[in-house]
């Protein structure tokens, strides 16, 4: 079920309406449970049986886990919980790309092997849910929390459906303790709950898929080479078509989230506005970033091995990044691209260290310019289809095809431009505050007024139900 | 008990939510109710959306021996499903689709191990011969649909049904946000290689998908003119990509057709061997568009190669005086008052094609 489909109105219209007639906090949460499987299963109900068993098992882990003193045996129960999940993401999502590398490994030694095609279909939003339910064991592993009783409650806090197919990805120990008792009142809440999901449809099916998704498409698929100034107007609309998108999936959910009176953490912070990687990484699609830092880098050493170990371990967190985000060595190196990044701000912090002339503001903007170049190079290998499309796209990029194909209309280039200023001179606005800052600050007539065009433009749209780009993933 | 990790609140912006909230509610209503008047004032009224979900519940109704109508806007427009259901017995399932070309569905129908009844096949050669593009992905982008359609898309689909019937502004060829800036008059780069532009809307769609043309666009008037400025650009073959050799080019189409012929011809093999039958008719056309698709598309070169290699019974509408003298308004289509009357003229052709 899409959050921009009539059958979400609806649906969602009926769980808030039982949902706040309910008084028992145990209906309520059994409502949410059956309306979160029902949310899942509307695209593939056998789906959603997968989805229970990954659940049950780590619940049933995890209380091992929490029943044992003895680390050894702990991390016995935790080997199993990692290694079904991934084998259970890896099948779904990664099996036909090792099948096909074994392939071209085996050809590259003089071994004919065709592997058959394995003809499995992707459980939408695996790769949240999976990570939802492993930060579970993950974290009582770690002693971080300690396990739950309920399985219905932690089948609840891994099928939440604000966030079960596309993130953010809400670790149980952060959900769970919003579980324990029916939330408080809190003026504002509902309505602010609603204001968010205006701005995530908004930013999803006005700004993504309006505005920017035609020149990206348009410029990805198109088959020769292209002059610079279409190429960089197809990268700029597809950095700026991800954003919305996905930043749009996340404010949904937040939003829908707080509707029912739940609280979801942010996802995305002004990312385009980030004066560095390391910055850019604190800003962008954070709960993936943060879960891979506290399970993954900080595990492997982190930086406590020295500057050396630490790089190598940036650059393994954002290759497992890279592949986290789809079965293509195309996203490998998307991965490695972020990792290498990190890798040489870390190496050119430690050569100029804090000087003065680095805080002044025009020397951060040019930093902030310079984050914003790469990180659109490093899109490049992430829409591409194949590494030829990629070097295609960079070499237009750079003034290589200067007789090359000129596809777009000067409509498409406008839109593209005026919506990438828009995006960067809002991300820089707010880049030291939150959103609820910003909101506060402004006149109440220019909020309403705000409100009301975000709305009307939803409606302009006639939402499409273009799929978000992240259930892919 | 849960150990917590966290006990994150949000922040909510101190607001007075509630007048802002009605405000804002009080707004869009009115905006809506505006926009909608000016949608009927510039002559639009409420009719269906041809979505896919729309085509996918139209592919449900396919039985084993249904009719079924494919091919492109010229079967929609022109077959009327009272006369062919009159006239053959069976009420026709309409599954032709604007601006496409008809192999992703007849390879559909022929797959589809329980159907062997009556396919009736529009030919409009530029788009049946089509190796990819637009006329190949609306056609199976439908047929993905109906194969795909998740239960949440057809509860969106009935949702969307009585509201569409009852908003002139819900039209999507036309007045959504994205239709809106295509129209903005906005010079291209003199050498930017920019796609066609469709049509403007001018028909109405009922449940069946039986499309009607809209008066407007039946008679003289800007719309028509709109309409006809823009067929021929549409139906002229775009120019080889720079970046392919022009022989390898050529090589590559003349590829592409013979493998549309032999893939055609296999899929209605498959038909027939389970008793289903075909016939493929080429509506009426006129006009400035008649020369140009005669001029690029010749039927010698395209008609009667198909219909050798497939074996196939056609019914060419110049080639009976009772079918040519209809007028095609914007040239392309007939108006909904004469496609009742060809469709009635044509039922005999179809009758004595398919050996009924």
């Amino acid at each position: 079920m899409l959050f921009n489909s009539l059958t979400f109105v609806v649906f969602f219209l009926v769980v808030l309406a039982a949902y706040w007639t309910m008084r028992s906090w145990e209906a309520r949460k059994n409502l949410l449970l059956v309306a979160s499987y029902i949310f899942y299963g509307a695209w593939n109900p056998p789906f959603a049986a997968l989805l229970f068993a990954t659940t049950a098992l780590d619940f049933y882990l995890g209380r091992k886990m929490g029943k044992l003193q003895e680390p050894r045996e702990r991390r016995l129960w935790l080997i199993i919980s990692v290694a079904v999940n991934l084998s259970m993401l890896g099948f779904f999502k990664y099996g036909n790309f090792l099948l096909e590398n074994f392939q071209w490994v085996l050809a590259r030694g003089g071994i004919q092997y065709k592997p058959p095609h394995l003809d499995v279909f992707l459980p939408i939003g695996i790769s949240f849910y999976t990570f939802h339910s492993l930060s579970y064991t993950l974290d009582i592993y770690r002693g971080v929390m300690r396990p739950t009783r309920s399985l219905r409650d932690f089948t609840l806090a891994v099928s939440f459906f604000p966030q079960l197919v596309a993130g953010p990805i809400v670790r149980a120990g952060d959900f769970l303790p919003q579980l324990d008792a029916p939330p408080k009142n809190e003026k504002g809440r509902f309505l602010w709950g609603l204001a968010l999901m205006t701005l995530g449809l908004f930013e999803k099916v006005v700004l993504a898929d309006t505005m920017l998704s035609g020149a990206a498409d348009r410029v990805f698929d198109h088959g020769g080479p292209l002059v610079a100034l279409d190429s960089w107007t197809g990268v700029m609309a597809f950095a700026g078509q991800i954003f919305f998108d996905f930043a749009g999936y996340s404010t949904c959910a937040i939003g829908a989230a707080l509707c029912l009176g739940f609280h979801l953490k942010d996802n995305f912070r002004f990312p385009y506005a980030a004066i560095g990687f390391s910055d850019f990484w604190r800003r962008w699609h954070i709960s993936l970033s943060t879960f891979l830092r506290d399970y993954l880098y900080i595990p492997l050493g982190g930086n406590r091995l020295g500057a050396a170990r630490a790089m190598v371990n940036l650059i393994i967190v954002m290759f497992i990044g890279g592949l986290w985000h789809g079965a293509a060595w195309t996203f490998v190196v998307w991965g490695l691209l972020h990792g290498s990044y990190l890798a040489i701000e870390r190496l050119i912090k430690a050569l100029v260290k804090e000087k003065p002339w680095t805080e002044h503001f025009g020397v951060k903007l040019l930093i902030g310019l310079t984050t914003y170049l790469a990180v659109l190079i490093a899109w490049v290998y992430f829409r591409a289809a194949n590494f030829e499309v990629a070097s295609r796209m960079i070499g237009g990029m750079f003034g290589r095809h200067p007789t090359g194909d000129a596809i777009l209309s000067t409509r498409e280039i406008l839109q593209v431009a005026i919506v990438t200023v828009f995006l960067l001179a809002a991300h820089w606005a707010l880049r030291d505050i939150s959103l609820e800052t910003a909101v506060v600050r402004l006149p109440r007539w220019t909020v309403t007024t705000i409100w009301f065009l975000m709305a009307c433009a939803i409606i302009l749209t006639q939402g499409n139900s273009n799929a978000f780009i992240y259930f892919q993933f | 008990m849960h150990s917590s990790t966290s006990s994150f609140k949000r922040e909510i912006p101190s607001l007075p939510w509630r007048g802002i909230t009605v405000t804002v509610a009080v707004g869009v209503l009115v905006a809506v109710a505006a926009w909608e008047v000016y949608c009927r004032s510039l002559g639009y009224e409420p009719t269906l959306n041809d979505t896919d979900d729309l085509w996918a519940e139209a592919r449900r109704h396919v039985e084993p021996e249904s009719v079924v109508i494919i091919g492109d806007s010229r079967a929609w427009f022109d077959s009327d499903l009272d006369e062919l259901e009159r006239g053959l017995g069976r009420r026709p399932v309409q599954l032709a689709l604007p601006g496409a070309g008809p192999y992703p569905v007849l390879e559909d129908l022929a797959s589809e191990e329980r159907f062997h009844g009556t396919v009736i096949c529009s030919v409009v050669p530029g788009l049946f011969f089509a190796p990819a593009g637009p006329p190949m992905q609306r056609p199976s982008g439908a047929v993905k649909r109906f194969h795909g359609q998740t239960w949440a898309q057809r509860i969106s689909h009935q949702i969307s049904v009585p509201i569409e019937r009852s908003f002139a502004f819900l039209k999507q060829e036309d007045l959504t946000m994205a239709a809106l800036l295509l129209e903005l008059p906005i010079p291209d780069r003199p050498n930017a290689q920019v796609p066609p532009r469709t049509p403007p809307y001018f028909c109405s769609i009922d449940r069946e998908r039986r499309a009607r043309m809209f008066e407007q666009a039946a008679r003289p008037g800007p719309l028509q003119e709109k309409i006809k400025g823009r067929w021929l650009r549409l139906f002229t073959p775009p120019p080889p990509p720079s970046f392919v050799p022009p022989d390898i080019f050529a090589a590559n189409v003349k590829e592409a057709i013979e493998a549309r012929f032999k893939n055609t011809k296999a899929a209605i093999e498959k038909l027939r061997a389970r008793g289903g039958k075909i016939v493929f008719v080429r509506f009426p056309m006129t006009g400035p568009l008649k020369e140009h698709e005669d001029k690029f598309t010749p039927r010698a070169q395209t008609w009667e190669p198909l219909l050798q290699a497939t074996g196939t019974p056609g019914i060419y509408f110049e080639d009976f005086p009772e079918l040519l003298s209809f007028n095609c308004p914007e040239w392309s289509h007939l108006s909904a008052g004469d496609s009742v009357e060809f469709t009635k003229r044509l039922v005999p052709h179809l009758r004595k094609a398919l050996q009924l």
